[in-house]
């Protein structure tokens, strides 16, 4: 009788083999979802760049204009409009949308990346993240104030990052720094060579910008805690550490897409001149007799002389022709005749000049190296500033004669000197940090507030106000704060 | 469910054994009106499993069993008529054409042929007659008006042009809200990717749903709910439509050879009403008492903010060679409107169809031209299609059938929205005075770039337009391209085998495969003004890059379905049929977007190649995508007494998209109808009612995602300023970095759910029919992108999220209040649509989604708000709903944050329309509305930022804001009485909000008369048939008093969610022409 069985073993052997066969092969048709057109992982080397080109983005064009603005080196012009409201100080959350995107998903997502990477021999690339990852805090949170620090970029843990206060920030910078100092004394590591775009894989750089980070940051605290700023200086300088002589900027080329930021984005705005010669920077520049203005800014013929507009004035002048823009050196110049010098300008990070004002700073309030080397520095950083835009040749003179260029020898005097001294070196470069020891000293003392002002008389801006993105969807969202409110450390 | 499907098998194959004695019965079936022969008719033995069709000749012969109690016949397009059995063995019947009727039968999912009577959904049919009233180019633009519950969007009504069509309301928060689109059973593609960087500025190329030729269609059945649509899965959980092109006739005498033309000119339908006060400049000082200015004449204004105008004869422009043009200071009237030409199209079709006993062909050739409404020959659009079908049955009981459909597509597009090639944004930016309807010479130095100086030598480098904020806009027409070239076949093969009459087992193959590609080319350039008096500075350089884009786009799609259809009648009153299926289809689809570099441009001016590019070229897309699904499907039909019916469809689908732990769903639906005057037969009522059907259906549908939506991704590295970018590879150094979008690698399918009842009613000899219906719809689990905070590295996470809720009614409206015998005939039709959509919930936190529009004015699905709703500042308001002013200003004040402003989608919609007939001469005319919502009209902001609009005239300095209060220091209304502003400083610097407007319409959407030669006239000829008439579309609007801008259906986002957007649209057009249609 087994025959009249109708399904022998063997059959369904067969059976149970086309049942899995069939299903195995569904599945496999099925498994077509690997994304072909993106990688899903990325090595650390192929990362840096990008953390390297997001923040050069950052203080070469977003903290750039708003920077030279605010610190007055530049104004919006009469014949264009992009930045009146930069002007009016009527800035809103969503202006600052771009940069915090910039900061948060260009810049520190990738470093962070790169720290978490487990990829062997990488400690040198991990180094150089923490290192950027410790300035861009400080950038975001002496811009911002109170920021997402511990529970930022780890989307799948926290969707909606708490933002921690300034002190804890400046802590966390402080810790990274040295995480990244650490990781940079690996022996045998590999050296990211060129795709290290600002000091191509030279490490004794990349240390000597991490202690002058650090000098920065200590100094910053100068006014709410002396005490943790002088403790902080005294340790760099009793480990030795060597501080920047040159440069740490990103270079540039004139190929689309690599030009310098700024230059890029007026490129954007159709070659749009939206910024001018500031009468506030100018004047100053002139009581000193100082040859940096032309340098600084372009002349427009047929003028023999840097044409500007007292601050926020667009509305008083319109009408107004050939005013002078920012050079071609510093990026500023939209036009097709500055295109080759535009396009190139270097965004610098932290400048050859500004680490010897800060040493200047440090010795001259005591806080380390010793009290003789006070000239020298202060005299070393105008000459570099002046070297800067080559016009190495013409410091002495300066420094001879220009009001400005003197240490009264009082300690606030040297430290009015000191800082208005930077911010003569930085125009152009470096406005941001400009703004940002302006708040912190209240030096330079000659800033207006602009003409188009809106916030009420007296009043200029004292920090950025969080993007729009985080105020409608961050669950964790502190409130906004207005612009002329300072931030913690600015007492 | 396994088992009960398998017994139902063993049942239907038990009870069909029963064989007994048969008599034959013969007989011919002829048209009721015109007495011709129908071929194709099937007739169905009453009471047993047979049956037969009618031959060419309209004649038929079938067996019929003892147990056979009568005969059925029912053809599509016909009245279904039953005929009791007597001893009678010839039975001649007369059909009645059911045009109207709600008798016919109608083409369902899968090409399904169902009665209308069985169904438990609502599915309007439109015919080939119907479609072809108006002549509009577009099936999609054809529907419009025709069906209830159908939201058409028609854009410029252009040819190529874009339109859209949603059912019931957009129940996607960001997927796609439009119909599945289905030729002869298998789904195409209807693709909408406007050119252009964004809606901002973009090109339409039209939505690939408007490639099918409405010539060649036989018929649109509207399949509206997710009920209707279950057997095509996700996909149609939009609802579909289901297009059955031309066939043969199987058993015709002769080949049909039908030639029908039309030609048609097209102009612009609404421009925006313009003041005709002032003129070219913007004012200089406002006199002391604040009610009286001087003006600024500057001739390289766009501003038509100066003086009034005085009719003096005034000098303009630019002073080249030591001239310049003059003219008077006073009003170009019409210096818009004049700018347009008229545009012309043709459409040609050639069909040929036939058959012979057993097989039949239709082969159609189409031919579209077009040159559209902008000067010159720069907007055209060429359409070539060629369509075959065929069906042969063969002797062992299979059938096989073709069907295939071949497009060349090659266009030239206009760019709208603010891009530099944009000529409407240049066009309505001409101050009042300049008579820019007469700069068309190129060559003439005031017009031109690239200007021919006194001295005779060309100077590439000056030019003499009077603008330097504007461009010629025939100089753009000129030098400006968008070119679209796509070839495409569609088509579908099947093969079945029927080996008893009650089983059918059917395979098809279903292909759509396309290459669509566009060069978008732009100039370099750099001109210096060439005037001589210095009111032109170096600012006004006008300066370009130029750039070269190309985009290619590359779908393919292949779809299988194998269906096995059993039938049984299990006694006198029940039947039922059952069918199972297996559905496999695979989407490929490859976009290449490449230009030349960014910020470099062009190196050699109008060298349009991309290797001409100034810097590395730019990749901006580079996109491979690949989904498979895999379906096994089942539909269950039972009937009682042809008067109760029940259908039951469950479906399984796996899907590649879905992580492998849920990418398998299920999703049933079932629909009852009930035929209860057959009940009232004999009865009071029954006299009245001819046909009385009520129905209900609930169905679910789930839906899968995009491909690639699980795992987060590193691309190329790009830093993003705000008009520029950091591109990597940077020299040599290449870079990577983390997507924007976190991956979700735990996505569920979505789910859709609807509910319908309705009734369907005949009444008066159906001389007047009903057909009312109530629907819910609720889609949940969205598969979504949503925004979060940026501080957490990313800016969008995929997840599961929101709801969304459509209801409404629908009635259509038929009527016949005319019909002689003399052949006086008129009917009346309507529809009415209302629906309500609500986004009932997004995830915790996130308020709304964005759709589109920009960072001022956002479409968004907002948290409870109806789905597409605008979202901006706007003038503040108190609760009396009057505009606050500042009291010093007696400027309007915006509000603090963002509104919300309303929804595109409009309250109702409707339709009337009527049909005509006098012996040979018959005339068609239909009117449609839209009620209720708002679109965004950039027209209105750039008229008024340049004070060319309506409302920028009158008094102009020192007016009262109408309706106006200012509020006191306790925040109270004060009646503004004394706070006067200067309209070039409220209107040059409008809040978005302001550009809010009325979307409501009503429109002639179609018109026609056209005269049919009779039989009797044409017998010497040698024509078959001939017709001749005028029609018209899309020919007039009425709009509400606050629309003084544009047609609110003109669109910027072409086809997609993002819908009411005029930004600077291409305007829209009325066509009108003649018609010939014959045949031999």
């Amino acid at each position: 009788m087994k025959t009249n069985y109708i399904y022998t073993a063997k059959k369904l052997v067969v059976l149970l083999a086309i049942g899995t066969f069939g299903l195995a092969g569904c599945k496999k048709f099925l498994d077509v979802n690997e994304n072909p057109n993106n990688p899903v992982t990325a090595s650390p080397t192929l990362l840096l760049p990008t953390v390297e080109a997001a923040v050069s983005q950052l203080v070469g064009n977003f903290y750039q204009i708003y920077g030279n603005i605010w610190a007055e080196y530049w104004t919006q012009g009469t014949s264009s409009s992009q930045y009146r409201s930069l002007e009016q100080y009527n800035v809103t959350n969503t202006n600052f949308d771009r940069a915090w995107n910039v900061t948060y998903r260009n810049a520190l997502q990738n470093a962070q990346t790169i720290i978490n990477s487990s990829t062997p021999n990488n400690e040198l690339v991990r180094g150089i993240a923490y290192i950027l990852k410790a300035y861009t805090f400080q950038l975001t949170t002496d811009a911002y104030g109170d920021i997402p620090l511990s529970e930022a970029l780890n989307a799948n843990q926290f969707g909606s990052p708490h933002y921690e206060t300034q002190a804890v920030v400046y802590d966390s910078i402080f810790h990274y720094i040295d995480l990244g100092i650490a990781s940079l004394n690996t022996p045998n590591a590999t050296s990211p060579g060129a795709q290290d775009m600002i000091f191509n894989g030279d490490i004794p750089s990349w240390t000597a910008f991490a202690n002058t980070l650090k000098l920065r940051a200590y100094i910053r605290l100068s006014q709410v805690d002396p005490a943790k700023a002088q403790a902080g200086v005294a340790a760099l300088y009793s480990s030795g550490a060597s501080f920047l002589t040159q440069d740490a900027s990103m270079t540039f080329t004139t190929t689309g897409g690599n030009e310098n930021p700024l230059y890029n984005e007026m490129l954007g705005l159709g070659r749009t001149q939206n910024v001018i010669a500031s009468g506030t920077a100018v004047n100053a520049f002139k009581a000193n007799s100082d040859p940096r203005l032309f340098k600084y800014y372009d002349l427009v013929a047929p003028q023999d002389t840097i044409s500007y507009i007292p601050q926020g004035s667009y509305r008083a002048n319109s009408g107004k022709k050939n005013l002078s823009p920012p050079s071609g050196l510093v990026g500023g110049n939209a036009s097709s005749g500055a295109a080759a010098l535009s396009a190139v300008a270097p965004v610098k990070l932290i400048s050859a000049a500004e680490s010897y004002f800060l040493q200047a700073e440090a010795v001259a309030r005591g806080w380390g190296g010793n009290a003789a080397q006070l000239p020298d520095l202060f005299q070393t950083g105008i000459t570099t500033s002046f070297a800067a835009v080559g016009l190495a040749n013409a410091a002495p003179a300066y420094i001879a004669a220009a009001p400005d260029a003197k240490l009264p020898g009082s300690l606030q005097g040297n430290i009015r000197a000191i800082i208005t001294q930077k911010y003569y070196a930085m125009c152009g470069f470096q406005g941001f940090e400009a703004w940002s020891e302006w708040r912190r000293t209240g030096y330079p003392d000659f800033w207006v507030p602009s003409q188009a002002s809106i916030i009420g008389a007296g009043r200029l801006p004292l920090r950025f106000m969080y993007p729009n993105t985080e105020v409608t969807t961050n669950l964790n969202y502190p409130g906004t704060v207005q612009i002329y409110e300072p931030v913690w450390w600015d007492k | 469910m396994k088992k009960r499907i398998l017994s139902l098998f063993l049942t239907l194959s038990i009870t069909c054994a029963a064989v007994a004695q048969v008599r034959t019965i013969t007989g011919t079936v002829t048209d009721a009106q015109d007495g011709l022969p129908i071929p194709g008719v099937t007739v169905r033995v009453k009471g047993v499993q047979a049956g037969t069709q009618t031959g060419g000749d309209g004649r038929y012969s079938v067996n019929v069993p003892a147990a056979g109690t009568g005969l059925d016949f029912s053809s599509i397009g016909y009245i279904t008529q039953s005929v009791p059995l007597g001893s009678a063995t010839v039975i001649n019947i007369r059909l009645v054409s059911s045009a109207r009727s709600l008798g016919e039968v109608v083409v369902t999912a899968n090409a399904i042929r169902r009665e209308r009577r069985s169904l438990g959904y609502s599915a309007p049919t439109v015919n080939t007659e119907e479609l072809s009233q108006g002549q509009q180019p577009s099936v999609i633009s054809a529907l419009t008006g025709r069906v209830a519950g159908v939201n058409i969007t028609n854009t410029s009504n252009t040819p190529g042009a874009s339109s859209r069509v949603v059912l019931r309301g957009g129940s996607s928060i960001s997927g796609n809200n439009q119909a599945l689109i289905v030729v002869d059973g298998v789904p195409i593609d209807n693709s909408s990717v406007i050119g252009g960087p964004s809606s901002l500025a973009s090109v339409d190329f039209g939505n690939r749903g408007n490639d099918i030729n409405p010539d060649d269609i036989a018929s649109v059945t509207v399949l509206k709910g997710p009920a209707a649509a279950a057997l095509y899965g996700s996909r149609a959980s939009n609802g579909a439509l289901i297009i059955t092109t031309k066939s043969g006739t199987k058993g015709a005498k002769k080949t049909e050879i039908t030639f029908n033309s039309s030609n048609s000119f097209s102009s612009i339908l609404k421009l925006p009403e313009l003041q005709n006060e002032y003129g070219q400049g913007y004012y200089g000082e406002i006199a002391p008492d604040g009610l009286s200015a001087t003006y600024i004449s500057d001739p390289r204004e766009n501003f038509s903010w100066g003086a009034p105008f005085n009719g003096e004869m005034q000098e303009y422009g630019q002073q080249i060679d030591g001239v310049r043009q003059s003219k008077p200071y006073s009003a170009a009237k019409d210096n818009i409107r004049n700018f347009f030409d008229t545009g012309f199209s043709t459409d040609n079709n050639l069909s040929f169809s036939g058959g012979s006993e057993k097989t039949s062909f239709y082969l159609g050739l189409n031919a579209v031209n077009s040159n559209g409404i902008n000067p010159g020959n720069k907007d055209v659009y060429n359409r070539y299609s060629v369509r075959f079908n065929g069906n042969t049955e063969f002797n062992n009981k299979f059938y096989a059938g073709i069907s295939f459909n071949y497009f060349k597509i090659n266009s030239n597009q206009i760019a709208g929205g603010q891009s530099g090639g944009s000529v409407y944004n240049n066009v309505l930016q001409t101050p009042r005075d300049i008579p820019i309807d007469q700069m068309k010479d190129l060559n003439n130095k005031y017009n031109g770039y690239g200007i021919v100086t006194a001295d005779g030598v060309r100077r590439d480098d000056l030019y003499g337009f009077y603008g330097a904020y504007t461009m010629n806009p025939y100089w753009i027409l000129e030098n400006y391209n968008n070119f679209n070239d796509v070839n495409r076949v569609t088509g579908n093969f099947n093969v079945g085998y029927k080996p008893t009459g009650w089983l059918d087992i059917k395979e098809r193959l279903g292909v759509d495969s396309y290459t669509d590609r566009r060069r978008l080319e732009s100039p370099k350039y750099e001109f210096f003004p060439a005037d001589e008096l210095g009111n032109y500075t170096e600012d006004d350089t006008r300066t370009n890059n130029g750039s070269y884009e190309i985009d290619q786009l590359n779908v393919n799609e292949i779809v299988h379905d194998l269906m096995i259809t059993a039938s049984h009648k299990f006694n006198e009153d029940f039947d039922g049929s059952l069918m199972v299926g297996n559905n496999i289809r695979q989407r490929y689809t490859n976009t290449l977007a490449t230009s030349t570099n960014a910020s470099g441009g062009l190196v050699v001016p109008n060298y349009y190649n991309l290797a001409n590019s100034n810097g590395p070229v730019a990749v901006i897309t580079d996109n491979i995508s690949r989904r498979r699904l895999v379906g096994l499907y089942a539909d269950l039909n039972l009937s009682y007494k042809n008067m109760l019916f029940f259908e039951a469809t469950a479906r399984n689908d796996w899907s590649s998209t879905l992580p492998v732990q849920n990418n398998s769903f299920f999703y049933p639906s079932v629909s009852a109808s009930f035929l209860f005057s057959e009940m009232l037969k004999n009865t009071g009522i029954g006299n009245i009612l001819d046909y009385g059907k009520i129905r209900t259906s609930y169905a679910q549908v789930g839906s899968d995602t995009d491909p690639y939506q699980l795992q987060t991704t590193f691309t190329r590295g790009e830093i993003l300023g705000g008009f520029g970018s950091t591109t990597f590879p940077f020299g040599n150094v290449a870079a990577l970095m983390s997507s924007s979008t976190i991956g979700n690698p735990n996505l569920k399918p979505e789910k859709t759910n609807s509910f319908e009842v309705g009734t369907e009613l005949g009444l008066f000899k159906n001389r007047l029919s009903v057909d009312f219906s109530y629907y819910r719809n609720s889609s949940r689990n969205q598969i979504l992108s949503i925004p979060i905070p940026t501080s957490t590295g990313y800016s969008f996470s995929v997840v599961n999220a929101g709801k969304v809720q459509n209801n409404g009614v629908e009635i259509s409206l038929r009527g016949t209040p005319i019909r002689t015998s003399t052949g006086l005939s008129l009917e009346l039709f309507g529809t009415y649509t209302r629906n309500n959509s609500k986004v009932v919930e997004l995830l915790p936190g996130i308020d709304q989604v964005g759709l589109g529009g920009f960072s001022g004015m956002s479409i968004v699905a907002a948290k409870g708000k109806p789905y597409g709703e605008f979202y901006g500042v706007t003038n503040a308001k108190d609760a009396q709903g009057r505009t606050i002013v500042d009291q010093e200003t007696g400027l309007p004040v915006p509000t603090e944050s963002a509104q919300y402003l309303g929804s595109y989608n409009p309250r109702y919609i409707a339709s009337l329309g009527a049909n005509f007939k006098y012996k040979n001469l018959s005339m068609n005319v239909l009117f449609d509305t839209k009620q209720g919502g708002v679109f965004y009209s950039r027209t209105r902001d750039i008229t008024g930022f340049n004070g060319t609009s309506a409302e920028t005239g009158g008094e102009r300095i020192g007016v009262i804001f109408p309706n106006s209060v200012y509020l006191d220091e306790a925040g109270n209304s004060v009646v503004n009485t004394t706070a006067r502003y200067n309209k070039q400083d409220y209107y040059s610097d409008l809040p978005p909000g302001a550009g809010i407007v009325d979307a409501s319409f009503v429109k002639l959407r179609s018109l026609g008369i056209s005269y049919t030669f009779s039989k009797a006239q044409l017998q010497k000829s040698p024509f078959g048939e001939l017709t001749v008439g005028i029609f018209g579309n899309n020919l007039f609007i009425w709009t509400p008093k606050e629309n003084k801008y544009a047609d609110p259906e003109v669109n910027s986002a072409g086809a997609g969610n993002a819908q009411g957007f005029d930004f600077t649209a291409q305007p829209s057009v009325r066509n009108y022409g003649l018609n010939l249609r014959v045949s031999f």
